[in-house]
């Protein structure tokens, strides 16, 4: 079994060194078709950054008036934060509003003047509120509106929001299904790419086929090294395809980290190194060996 | 022992290949079938390893019957029967000692059998100079010697030649018919198809003649190429 087996992996390696021109050939659609899939891989995380990173984003604040008390905006906090769809909430009194503004506008001289002018503090206190999911927001707002608290508020900053948090949502939800629906039809394309490949590889030995049927090989015997040929094309084509992906990850990560900060695209692929390389191998292989065995069925119908 | 009963073997487009043949073939025997283009010889051959099955009719050898063989008997079938062709069927990536082997190789052989009997073979057909060579580095005659010494590896019962000269010159042809005849000597049955005039006639063995189907003349003895 063993001999057998190490037969068997011979036929097909030998295969593949003889016919070097074409395994080159098929080899190289692998390795795009590969290099396509961890391309999918960091698309997929960034989108899912970028979609987590605006939800962060967004939030609604809701500003009282001047004469409401500490206490009342407190228990107005306690209330919200008891909602099963608010992440988080954050109180600012008129004095962290007021000292904000100082410090923000510290270089206006103006402005600073004007404040100076001025008996009384014009900033109203707020609460910042960031929902779980920005659709929630609507339904946050609807309970503040109706809370017996209303006649605190000033108002509620979620109408000018509302289309930016609306936006937000169709872009996230939009990047989410697209890439999904790209890349299972890159995927479709990568498989009917290789397989057809593969095909015409073996289709170029057809005659070899037929006479090894004719001195009386077994289907599993003529099968066999065909799929140890189709497995070895996607293991160069991984190895290939890692060699170009990680230089190609180590140069573009910092420009990611440009456009969006706390992104590490070189991070993720390192840390994940032993799952990827594990994936880019295995999806190599079978990708190979299945449409070798699916391509061999044809020429062994006599 | 080679039967064929009323066999009839009609092809898709309706073309009647073989229109009833009956036929008996002795163990070591040697035959020549002759016939022009299209009289049914390589028909006769191919259902004979299960390439074809017949529209009508039983084939049997050594008592049994080819359609009662599964799919996965038919391989076994194959390795009681060796095959050489006009060209040549050899695999273009194996080198001569490989192309051997391999027919060694799908019937489990050990790789020491294969390392003891395969350079034998090749020095049986006179190629044991050309053990590393690859079909396309080969001539004609040596092609053909080197499909015999593939066919012959399995010590197989019968041996089908289906026109093994139609390539070759006369010199080469010569030498293929005497290595025929020499393997018929040790025993194996041997099928020629052949429309070669000087081959059938350097034979001198039974001589079968085909046409549009049909056996048309069976000269048992001394068969001389008649047309």
């Amino acid at each position: 079994m063993k001999k057998s087996f190490e037969r068997i992996f011979n036929a097909g390696w030998t295969n593949f060194k003889r016919n070097s021109y074409l395994s080159l050939g098929t080899t190289g659609v692998m390795v795009l078709v590969l290099l396509l899939f961890s391309a999918l891989m960091a698309l997929n995380f960034l989108s899912v950054k970028i979609v987590a990173s605006l939800q962060e984003k967004v939030d609604v604040t809701a500003y009282f008036k001047t004469e409401a008390s500490d206490e009342e905006i407190t228990a107005i906090k306690e209330a919200v934060q008891g909602l099963s769809d608010v992440r988080g909430v954050e109180y600012i009194s008129r004095e962290d509003a007021l000292e904000e503004f100082k410090s923000k506008h510290s270089g206006d001289v103006l402005i600073q003047e004007s404040l100076a002018e001025l008996d009384t503090n014009p900033l109203q206190a707020s609460l910042n509120i960031e929902a779980t999911d920005p659709s929630k927001y609507a339904s946050i707002v609807s309970y503040l509106e109706a809370n017996k608290f209303r006649s605190l508020i000033d108002k509620i900053n979620f109408y000018e929001n509302e289309q930016v948090i609306d936006r937000v949502q169709r872009i996230s939800g939009g990047l989410q299904n697209w890439g999904f629906a790209l890349t299972v039809a890159l995927a479709m394309v990568a498989v009917l790419v290789t397989f057809n490949t593969i095909r015409l590889t073996i289709f170029n030995q057809k005659q070899e086929i037929e006479i090894m049927r004719l001195v009386g090989g077994s289907n599993w015997h003529i099968k066999a090294p065909y799929l140890v040929e189709g497995g070895l094309y996607g293991a160069f084509a991984a190895i290939i395809s890692i060699v170009i992906f990680y230089p190609v990850v180590y140069l573009s990560s910092p420009k990611v980290e440009v456009l969006m900060p706390n992104v590490s695209l070189l991070g993720y692929f390192t840390a994940n190194a032993l799952q990827y390389v594990l994936l880019v191998f295995s999806v190599g292989m079978l990708l190979g060996a299945v449409s070798s065995f699916v391509a061999i069925r044809r020429f062994l119908k006599i | 022992m080679i039967e064929y009963k009323n066999v009839y073997t009609i092809y898709d487009d309706n073309f009647m290949a073989l229109g009833g043949i009956d036929l008996a073939v002795k163990d070591g025997e040697f035959i020549s079938l002759v016939g022009p283009s299209g009289a049914g010889k390589s028909t006769l051959l191919r259902l004979l390893t299960r390439e074809l099955s017949p529209s009508d009719g039983q084939i049997w050898v050594d008592g049994v019957n080819l359609a009662d063989l599964s799919s996965s008997e038919i391989p076994l079938l194959r390795r009681k029967i060796g095959t050489i062709f006009q060209d040549f069927k050899l695999l273009s990536n194996k080198n001569s000692f490989e192309n051997v082997a391999f027919a060694m190789e799908v019937c489990g052989a050990s790789q020491e059998e294969i390392d003891c009997d395969v350079p034998k073979v090749l020095g049986i057909v006179g190629l044991t100079e050309k053990m590393q060579s690859f079909p396309h580095q080969m001539s004609g005659g040596e092609k053909q010697r080197l499909a015999i010494a593939r066919s012959l590896i399995h010590r197989p019962k019968i041996l089908l030649a289906d026109e093994p000269t139609g390539n070759l010159d006369m010199v080469n042809s010569y030498d293929v018919v005497k290595l025929l005849l020499k393997i018929n000597e040790l025993g194996t049955t041997v099928i020629l198809a052949t429309h070669n005039r000087e081959v059938v006639n350097a034979v001198g063995r039974r001589v079968i003649n085909m046409e549009k189907g049909k056996i048309v003349r069976d000269q048992v003895e001394e068969g001389k190429y008649i047309i």
